[in-house]
């Protein structure tokens, strides 16, 4: 007994040792300059080409890439980037863009640039998903979510180099929301310096994995599924960060993610919860910004019974959005009556979505022949977004709607993001809820990539809808620049998709996010990713 | 001792071997193709597929793919994960020494705790500190660890803010990945801000310690309280009695060793439970080990993960519980060899 | 066949009843009794008793704290989740999941195990060396990843977690089951009938049994607070009950994304855990204590 109080005694003092240390200024000068941001989701590629999630967009975007024009984050205008100018031509087919002289990429353990950025790596860039001859194509699948879904590929007849600082895109047609894709979060510009090393090391599927780009962080090193540690670049155009690291810590529990908040582990997180429990802490700020998004319920239209245009329909009747809007996003959004928000100038008031009304839901179902219902598999996505703070209460209150007009739901979840993602891409699912943040205000962003035909094949049509009325609408939209005009293409595509019901728009939500007080600058953005230029700590 | 130590190892190859013959029924049992489950190679060509049936021998009998697994799980290979396409060796030796940390650290502060307070209690046999401490022991193994895990948080990081609640680290510490022992590794490390990061280690590391610890130190106070409560009743024990010694002089000379030796003896069975009460609080924990990762597994159905996870944590269960078994022998002249006595 | 009283007979209570007597002797144990008793009277009645269904959503009502706090609702009296569930509902029907299943997992698991452990101590030699050791090695593997590799074969849901529990529980059983009766084999009286030609099943099932029993019944009690725990963390791990069920462990995972604006979601399904498992305890802590005393006498 005295032996082990004496121990005790000891381990005691050590303890308190160690617990009390003294805080040198070094340490102090490391977590004061020093950012955590706990995430959601850990990111499928360091490359934003090759995949439109907003936790990749989020991660990587702003942080580690330009792109050659960008938006403002205050009005949404078109603002120059890598691109200090550019020329549109009248009839709208030619697109000239003149190069800033003094942008430099990122020096890194893997990767020393001797140059520069120029045209030639504006070139690589937008060739590589381009042309599917380029030797980079390939590489990393292939698939190029926002590219194709954008239909660049049909559009951009040749990129060309005219001189060191100066390229012009070729198009086959006028396109009203091409500036927009170009300064979309995935338009990001790669250094083909890095690129023609890696193929001399033959390691070329490098290039998507250790990044090399020109934006204000640079990659240090990632921890599958753990965390992200970025530097700053320290001779960014922009100026250099005043932060000496920024990590993204990933984070998928939401109650994990403000634990580490209100502990003060984290200085900034995404997607809080309990947006009460923030806004009373002294030292905590919650903020938001208007997103442009949609969060839905949308079926697999290639399998039976939802191949089947009246069993959708019938759903659509089934669904209590209201009860949704004010549990899952604690009435923080607006119902979605379309695709499209309310503040898009595409949004139209007449159009509305079917209403709350079990006895046509029934109705419809008989008509379809499953007046004794079915059980159908519901995958309900394992992280939160704006559009969908809680998908699995969401898929819960669903399950309640649907078992009132004899419909049977399992809920799937539990997936890792992008194992559920990849699931869902290969399709399959049988239904599921999922949704969507614009890359760019135009409102072909929600049509073309969530249920045009082509996006059908690259996966982002999570409901495999093709339907060739409604390509060619988008598509009319998109060849002209009158505004009316294509409003009148766009009411039209979104009659057809009330009709029709590949998916069941749920809501437009706020994107909310939550800081310590010391940390300052502009974070959020109405338009694609989160930005971590210019933040500082203090 | 000789005799002992190879009934051990015996015993220990015969483990070894039910082991590999269960995980790699495994590979059957699991739905989806036995080949794939084994490998993890999801993505595979048929070509490729075809290359690793000839190395597994899928052609010959069981017996000989049996043999061939083994061989491979000799050099360390155990397929790749069907997540993160990692060979799962890496994944497993970049978090097994994390839980190997927080299981010992865990189980040390568990006996350390737990002797004592249950020698006290069969000292104060039946009176007010032993119903005392026996409430506490009821109380502390039927507590659902995650429950706890969820409150230790909530007050000691939230409310008084004193310990951190997740991780094994702050991330703003670069520390290199030399032993996987993070307490090690810093030591170990050149960076300037070495000291703080020990401090910061050794933070992160009470909380979770004291969640997993809490179940096993109740068990070791009831074993060591039963333990002494026998001990004292021996004849010895009259003896010494009888000769005048003092009570704290039979106590701490003769009770208190003959008890400890009773306890350790059961501390191996104990492992096992302490280490499935370790996986779940390296979920709350967010503790980055084996046990949270093969939780993660089966969530994504990861078969080939699973099936290495088993292996690697039985088989560290068991070493462990041999270490006890030979110091259960070096204490106990009795259990090592017959002719020191009878049992 | 009645039999007249010729002589005055001294009425020997049977071991179970001596059991009783002892039992009941410290007040803590009868309360844990009680308490063990009303659980299984709230599992069996859960459906007759509930205010509301258990996956009912209120939605004017939402995360309502309970009753005794200044926002409660008297008609929620431990308030509502997140969907307006009503928590005291969801709770009394969890414990026809939580502590009732446990209750048939420990049984089913009791009833395989013995017929092994007893299969198992009749045989001799490399067999029983075998089932030893393979006994040995499943024991030294985590319950929870035996379980956790057997939903992975059945895949999750709360019946195949059942199945996983009722096998980590049998080699337990097995264990305790052969040591037994391989102790009462060696006593006199099975000595006396094996002298008479009974046969070993006849001394199993008339001599042996009725003298272990009450052993496998306090390893029992140790099997179902550990399955209690068991289905909780499974469920709370989100490999148990499918989601609307009421299940505790469920319900508590449910909670935690809400722990920090509602509190009483975490607070309540985790007493109701503790409750029930020291409930158990208390059982099988009487058990143990009677059995003792007996042997004592």
């Amino acid at each position: 007994m005295a032996y082990s109080t004496l121990t005790n005694y000891k381990l005691l003092t050590l303890l308190i040792l160690v617990l009390s240390g003294c805080d040198s200024n070094e340490a102090l000068s490391l977590s004061k300059k020093s950012i955590i941001y706990c995430s959601e989701g850990a990111p499928e590629s360091f490359n934003p080409q090759t995949e439109s999630s907003g936790t990749t967009i989020d991660a990587t975007s702003n942080q580690l890439y330009n792109r050659l024009i960008e938006f403002d984050p205050t009005d949404n205008s078109i603002i120059p980037a890598i691109a200090k100018s550019w020329h549109v031509t009248r009839d709208g087919k030619m697109i000239t863009f003149y190069l800033r002289k003094d942008i430099q990429f990122h020096q890194t353990s893997y990767f020393n640039p001797t140059r520069a950025l120029n045209a030639d790596d504006v070139l690589f860039s937008f060739n590589r998903m381009f042309d599917s001859s380029h030797d980079y194509h390939l590489i990393s699948g292939g698939k190029y979510p926002f590219f194709q879904n954008a239909q660049l590929v049909n559009l951009i007849e040749s990129i060309e180099k005219i001189n060191e600082h100066t390229v012009r895109f070729q198009l086959t047609h006028s396109d009203s929301s091409f500036l927009a894709n170009i300064g979309g979060d995935s338009a990001v510009i790669l250094s083909k310096e890095y690129a023609d090393e890696l193929i001399e090391l033959n390691a070329m599927q490098e290039i998507d994995m250790l990044p090399i780009g020109t934006g204000p962080f640079k990659f240090k090193q990632y921890s599958s599924g753990a965390f992200i540690r970025y530097e700053p670049h320290s001779d960014y155009w922009r100026g250099k960060s005043e932060l000496k690291q920024l990590v993204f810590d990933i984070t998928p529990r939401d109650t994990g993610r403000l634990t580490k908040l209100l502990a003060g582990e984290c200085d900034v997180i995404a997607y809080p919860i309990a947006h009460k429990k923030i806004e009373q802490h002294p030292n905590l700020t919650l903020e938001s910004v208007t997103s442009f998004n949609v969060g839905y319920f949308g079926f697999n239209t290639s399998k039976p019974p939802f191949n089947n245009p009246l069993v959708r329909k019938a759903l659509s009747y089934a669904i209590n959005k209201q009860a949704i809007l004010e549990t899952v996003y604690t009435g923080q959004a607006e119902i979605a009556n379309g695709l499209i928000p309310t503040s898009s100038w595409a949004y139209d008031s007449t159009i509305t979505s079917q209403e709350y009304s079990i006895a046509k839901a029934q109705e419809l179902l008989a008509q379809a022949g499953y007046s004794n219902g079915f059980v159908m598999d519901l995958w309900a996505m394992p992280v939160q977004r704006a559009y969908n703070p809680d998908a699995v209460t969401m898929a819960k209150l669903i399950q309640a709607d649907l078992l009132k007009i004899g419909i049977e739901v399992n809920v799937v979840s539990g997936y890792e993001w992008s194992t559920f993602l990849r699931k869902i891409s290969d399709g399959e699912h049988q239904s599921v809820l999922l949704g969507w943040s614009a890359d760019h205000p135009d409102p072909d962003n929600f049509f073309s990539t969530l249920l045009s035909c082509s996006s059908a094949i690259t996966g982002s049509n999570r409901t495999f809808w093709c339907n060739k009325e409604f390509d060619q609408l988008i598509q009319k939209a998109l060849q002209t620049n009158n505004i009316n005009k294509r409003k009148v293409y766009y009411s039209k595509a979104l009659k057809l998709i009330n009709e029709e019901v590949p998916l069941i728009p749920i809501a437009h939500s706020k994107r909310y996010q939550a800081r310590a007080n010391n940390i300052n600058g502009t974070l959020l953005r109405a338009i694609g990713g989160i930005d971590f230029n210019g933040v500082t700590k203090n | 001792m000789l005799i002992f130590t190879l009934r051990r190892f015996n015993l220990f190859i015969f483990t070894m071997l039910l082991l590999t013959i269960l995980s790699f029924s495994l590979s059957f049992l699991f739905p989806g193709e036995q080949l794939i489950n084994l490998t993890g190679q999801i993505d595979a060509s048929p070509e490729q597929l075809a290359i690793l049936a000839d190395e597994y021998q899928q052609q010959s009998g069981l017996l000989s793919q049996y043999f061939s697994y083994l061989n491979h799980l000799f050099h360390g290979e155990m397929g790749y994960s069907m997540t993160s396409n990692l060979p799962i060796a890496t994944e497993v030796l970049n978090r097994l020494p994390a839980t190997i940390e927080l299981t010992c650290v865990a189980l040390l502060v568990a006996m350390f705790f737990g002797l004592p307070v249950g020698f006290c209690a069969a000292i104060y046999h039946r009176k007010l500190p032993d119903n005392l401490i026996l409430t506490i022991a009821m109380v502390g193994y039927s507590i659902p660890v995650f429950w706890l895990g969820l409150l230790a948080i909530l007050v000691f990081s939230i409310q008084l803010g004193w310990l951190p609640s997740a991780g094994q680290i702050s991330l703003l510490f670069e520390i290199e990945h030399v032993t996987g022992l993070q307490l090690i590794d810093i030591l170990l490390s050149d960076s300037p801000y070495k000291w703080q990061a020990f401090q910061d280690a050794t933070r992160h590391l009470i909380l979770p310690v004291i969640v997993v610890a809490l179940a096993p130190a109740t068990i070791f106070m009831r074993l060591a309280r039963s333990a002494m409560l026998e001990v004292l009743d021996t004849h010895y024990i009259k003896a010494a009695n009888a000769k005048g010694l003092t009570f704290s002089q039979i106590i701490y000379r003769h009770a208190m060793r003959n008890a400890v030796i009773k306890v350790i003896r059961d501390v191996g069975l104990q492992f096992a439970n302490l280490v499935t009460i370790a996986m779940v609080t390296e979920v709350i924990f967010s503790w980055p080990g084996i046990g949270r990762w093969l939780i993660e597994s089966i969530y994504q159905r990861d078969y080939t993960a699973i099936q290495g996870g088993l292996i690697v944590l039985s088989t560290f269960i068991f070493i462990v519980h041999i270490i006890i078994d030979f110091v259960y022998a070096a204490l106990n002249p009795l259990a090592r060899e017959p002719r020191n006595g009878k049992r | 066949m009645a039999r007249d009283k010729i002589y005055q007979e001294e009425e020997f209570p049977t071991p179970l009843m001596q059991l009783w007597h002892n039992f009941k002797q410290p007040p803590v144990v009868l309360i844990g009794f009680g308490c063990f008793l009303f659980l299984i009277v709230l599992a069996v009645l859960a459906n007759v008793i509930t205010p509301y269904s258990s996956v009912e959503n209120h939605l004017d009502h939402l995360l309502l704290p309970p009753a005794w706090s200044d926002d409660g609702d008297v008609s929620f009296l431990l308030g509502t989740d997140n969907l307006g569930r009503d928590m005291l509902s969801r709770l009394i029907q969890g414990t026809s999941l939580t502590f009732g299943l446990s209750i048939i997992v420990v049984i089913a698991s009791l009833a395989i195990g013995v017929v092994i452990g007893s299969l198992s101590a009749l045989t001799t030699g490399i067999k029983s060396s075998f089932l030893n050791h393979f006994l040995d090695v499943i024991l030294s593997i985590p319950s929870l990843l035996l379980a956790i590799i057997i939903v992975a074969i059945l895949g999750p849901g709360l019946e195949n977690t059942l199945w996983a529990i009722i096998m980590v529980l049998i080699p337990q059983f097995v264990h305790i089951t052969r040591n037994a009766v391989r102790e009462e084999f060696a006593k006199d009286y099975v000595l006396a009938s094996r002298l008479d030609g009974a046969s070993s099943i006849r001394i199993l099932r008339y001599s042996i049994f009725p003298n272990i029993i009450e052993k496998l019944i306090s390893q029992a009690t140790l099997a179902q607070s550990a399955a209690i725990l068991d289905i909780a963390a499974l469920g709370f791990l989100g490999l148990g009950a499918p989601i609307p069920m009421p299940e505790w462990g469920a319900m508590l995972a449910n909670g935690v994304d809400l722990f920090y604006i509602a509190p009483w979601t975490v607070y309540l399904p985790g007493l109701a855990i503790l409750f029930s498992v020291v409930a158990t305890n208390l059982v099988g802590e009487g058990m143990r204590h009677a059995l003792k005393v007996r042997k004592e006498n």
